[in-house]
């Protein structure tokens, strides 16, 4: 590689954490040159990264970096670049970009802004570093800082409780996944005896143990991109600021363990791929199910964006590597533009109701034919929303049919099975998209007394690039064939068909769409609306377990502990006891012993000048007698 | 002859008896009692020599000497215990002392 | 085991039992006649032993003389109010290790008390009469003057007549 190229990758990484270390450093009042430093240092990284993507693209290559060496192992930090570490990598940092230009006007007034955009950038920073990562270790430490920031910017509001708890369920149930990946890390340095992906994907080792490690390492990729189980924390994540949902649960960290997925790709034998496409099935169901039966916008499209994460799991799952990445790409476009305009529809919502009446501004059923209040919105969100919906014309559409025809490709025994649900998830995603749009801008306006306008450019700039960014010429020159820029793949002869139909499909749903919506008022499941209820099953279970959990320590501390600490004090108050009755009668009673032997001795002695005569007689015959016994004998 | 062991065996037992009688007595006149017979025992045994040893009357002699020696001693001891009767109001040996302690 | 024998042994065991019952016994005056009982039978056994003159003059002056001496000497020095004199005992331990070790002593030696065969022979009075005032001239009239000596001491010691209380 190039010095020029190399240098530019490292910008491209180091500029966010410039970005965060510097807004450490500036003082608190200064909040007009923050969002400078660090819309600065975003717009170089996203420069860089364009231009690294040009000149490098086919020009894979590895930058190699030593970092330690341990007796006669060494630990390296390369960085990967190729064409999908580069497309990853102007991806992040343009929408890292957007947002924080959007942000500057949403959190205007904020009490923490330096913290928020800080996070940003260190989240951007962490977020490339597992793009560019060579080394599974260092891939491992930057997802922990991944989830981490996450953390940090979900609970950004200190003083709403549910952000708390939000932001806890979301690193635990990272963590439990994690846990997962850790093993898989083991697994993967018994085999391979390296953490360098270089070395590792191209060799093979024993099936059952490769499969154990593929399949360890995929529990990480689930906790991160909310696949089934571990997706509760989703929804909920949506406790924190817009702009960090469009960011983060939408484009760039969720997105992270389908490209671990990708890149690792390799490891993944054919009953790993079995489980890996079982779970994208599951989730797509569910999201998709769920989506269409909830009132708030935010969580609309959060499980929104967990049933298309299904999908490329699903993808992935029957081999289709590419297409899932390009789809991968396209769906952090358009579901980042979504939100944004959903954060544009909230905030109006908030600056109208400043006075009068209070409701929640991310409720549905308070929005209603804001398309005359918000026409730019209006615009923006529904073409991200066609682009979801997979209509003809969009990014979307191609990068589905490429899914599609890659899964067409690669048959199996079930393909009846995943072709029904992929089928039926699209219909859904269409059904969803087109309520949602119905109810927001069309119809009657549910709260007429309000005065509703457009933001400043600041947030509308940013949700106009990115909804230009969901436009069928990002991926190819063709509306209908996916393999243009980016993508390569020949087209096969059922590829025409699968355009065909997939259209047709999606006009299908859209008539349905609107035959129901129109009359029929919105009611929904409540099965559907709680996701299976798979949520409040973890947290019942939990909650149960820390109690057992925490009466049984108590009751080790009451009977055992208190118990032991109450028979130690027996215990040394008797031995206080024993000693005193020692040294009352040993010690004591020696000394006095002594006392009395000398007195008796004294008195003795004193006996020879008592003045009693008949004692004198009796110790002069003594004497007489001892004399004899000595003279004679 | 075979007494001559025996008087000297029943001197002996005398002697100490009266030695015996001095110590142990509280009260002064037996205290005479018991010398009295230590002398008498001890003339027994000049008697018992007196008889093996012949013609000679030594021993009888010396016992007569030793009996006027002792009713002298008896005579004057008497008188003190007398007196000191009249001084201490007491015939104990042990109360007939000054001395303190 | 002749009459002879038989007497020395009454007269012994007499003596003995006499002095043990001095001993044992806790009134004075009855100690006194145990006393009397001890000379009598001493001056028995002088006379068994062909001590004729010293068995009667011991009759004479220690039963006749020193017994009535001590029970007059016993009766001037107690108050008495009805009830016999009783004597206390003291030391008795150690009286009776000192008389009990002395007896064991000399009982050691008593078995080699030299014998010769040239025994007493029963010639009566005048041969001891010769032997006094012949050889022993001097003590004889030395005895004298420590009578009088005596005599005179005891009268005056015994001669004021103020007690001092």
């Amino acid at each position: 590689m190039e010095k020029l190229s190399q240098v530019l990758v490292f910008v491209s990484l180091f500029a966010p954490l410039v970005s965060f270390l510097g807004i450490c450093f500036l003082g608190k009042r200064l909040t007009r040159s923050v969002a400078a430093l660090s819309i600065a240092c975003l717009a170089a990284a996203s420069l860089s990264a364009i231009i690294v993507a040009i000149r490098s693209w086919n020009i894979g290559g590895l930058i190699e970096i030593d970092w330690f060496v341990l007796g006669n192992i060494s630990f390296d930090a390369d960085i990967y670049v190729s064409n999908q570490s580069l497309l990853m990598l102007v991806v992040v940092a343009l929408i890292s970009l957007m947002v924080h230009i959007y942000s500057t006007v949403y959190m205007k007034g904020d009490r923490d802004w330096k913290r928020y955009f800080a996070m940003l950038g260190f989240f951007t920073f962490s977020m490339q570093g597992i793009v560019l990562s060579d080394n599974l270790l260092f891939l491992f430490i930057f997802w922990e800082l991944v989830g981490f920031s996450s953390y940090l910017l979900i609970g950004h509001w200190t003083d709403k409780p549910e952000a708390g708890s939000a932001a806890s369920k979301a690193f635990v149930l990272n963590r439990i996944g994690d846990a997962g990946f850790l093993i898989g890390l083991m697994i993967i340095w018994t085999t391979h005896e390296t953490f360098s992906l270089s070395a590792i994907l191209p060799s093979a080792a024993n099936h059952a143990w490769q499969t154990a490690g593929a399949l360890c390492i995929f529990c990480g990729i689930i906790g991160k991109s909310a696949q089934f189980p571990l997706f509760t924390w989703l929804p909920d994540a949506m406790e924190g600021p817009t702009p960090v949902s469009a960011l983060i649960h939408a484009a760039t960290m969720v997105a992270a363990g389908v490209y671990l997925l990708v890149r690792v790709f390799a490891l993944f034998t054919e009953d790993a791929l079995v489980v890996v496409a079982a779970v994208g099935m599951i989730t797509a169901i569910i999201g998709a199910l769920a989506a269409l039966s909830q009132y708030d916008i935010k969580k609309i499209l959060a499980y929104s964006t967990m049933s298309q994460l299904g999908l490329m799991i699903l993808a992935l799952g029957m081999g289709a590597v590419d297409a899932a990445l390009l789809h991968l790409l396209t769906h952090a476009f358009f579901k980042a533009c979504l939100f944004l305009a959903a954060g544009i529809i909230i905030h109006s919502l908030h600056e109208a109701q400043s006075s009068g009446s209070h409701f929640d501004a991310q409720d549905v059923r308070n929005m209603g034919g804001l398309k005359k209040h918000l026409p730019m919105t209006f615009l923006a969100f529904t073409v991200s929303a066609a682009s979801l919906a997979g209509v003809p014309f969009f990014s979307g559409f191609l990068s589905k049919e490429a899914m599609l025809t890659a899964i067409f490709v690669h048959t199996n025994a079930v393909s009846w099975l995943i072709f029904a649900v992929i089928l039926s998830v699209s219909f859904l995603t269409v059904l969803y998209s087109f309520r949602l749009i119905w109810f927001v801008f069309f119809g009657e306006t549910r709260t007429p007394q309000l005065h509703i306008t457009e933001p400043a450019w600041a947030m509308r700039a940013p949700v106009l690039i990115l909804a230009t960014c969901s436009l069928w010429f990002i991926v190819s020159p063709n509306p209908f064939d996916a393999s243009g820029w980016i993508l390569n793949s020949e087209p096969t002869q059922h590829s025409m068909w699968i355009t065909v139909f997939s259209s047709l499909w999606v006009i299908a749903a859209l008539w349905l769409g609107w035959y129901i919506f129109r009359n029929v008022p919105l009611g929904t499941n409540a099965f559907f609306r709680n996701a299976f209820y798979v949520d409040t099953f973890y947290s019942l279970a939990s909650s149960s377990i820390q109690r057992i959990n925490s009466a049984t320590i108590e009751r080790i501390d009451k009977q055992i502990i208190d118990g032991a600490i109450h028979a130690s004090a027996y215990a040394q108050v008797i031995f206080a006891h024993v000693v005193g009755w020692i040294d009352r009668t040993f010690v004591d009673g020696s000394v006095n012993a002594i006392a009395r032997l000398t007195g008796l001795g004294g008195k003795f002695i004193r006996s020879f000048q008592g003045g009693n005569i008949q004692l004198y007689i009796f110790w002069s015959v003594f004497a007489i007698i001892i004399f004899i016994i000595w003279a004679v004998k | 002859m075979h007494s001559y062991h025996a008087l000297l065996y029943l001197g002996a037992f005398l002697f100490c008896t009266g030695l015996m009688i001095v110590i142990v007595k509280r009260n002064a006149i037996m205290v005479l009692l018991g010398i009295e017979l230590m002398l008498n025992a001890s003339n027994l045994n000049l008697v018992a020599f007196n008889q093996q040893h012949g013609p000679s009357h030594d021993g009888q002699a010396f016992a007569l000497f030793v009996i006027i020696v002792a009713v002298c001693e008896a005579a004057v001891g008497l008188a003190i215990i007398l007196r000191v009767y009249r001084y201490f109001q007491t015939s104990v040996p042990d109360e007939i002392s000054e001395l303190k302690g | 085991m002749n009459v002879v024998s038989l007497l020395f042994y009454a007269f012994m065991s007499t003596a003995a039992f006499g002095a043990l019952a001095i001993l044992f016994s806790r009134d004075v005056f009855k100690s006194a006649i145990y006393l009397l009982i001890t000379l009598i039978s001493v001056a028995a056994l002088y006379a068994l032993t062909y001590a004729e003159f010293l068995a009667v003059a011991q009759i004479l002056i220690y039963a006749g003389g020193i017994a009535v001496l001590i029970i007059f000497g016993v009766m001037l020095t107690t108050r008495i109010n009805g009830r016999p004199l009783s004597v206390q005992n003291k030391h008795l331990f150690s009286g009776a290790i000192v008389a009990v070790g002395l007896f064991i002593l000399i009982i050691q030696y008593l078995p080699d008390a030299p014998v010769s065969g040239k025994n007493l022979t029963p010639d009566g009075i005048s041969p001891f009469a010769m032997t006094v005032f012949s050889r022993y001239t001097l003590p004889f009239e030395l005895a004298g003057i420590l009578l009088l000596v005596a005599l005179v001491g005891a009268a005056v010691i015994t001669s004021h007549l103020k007690p001092k209380t």
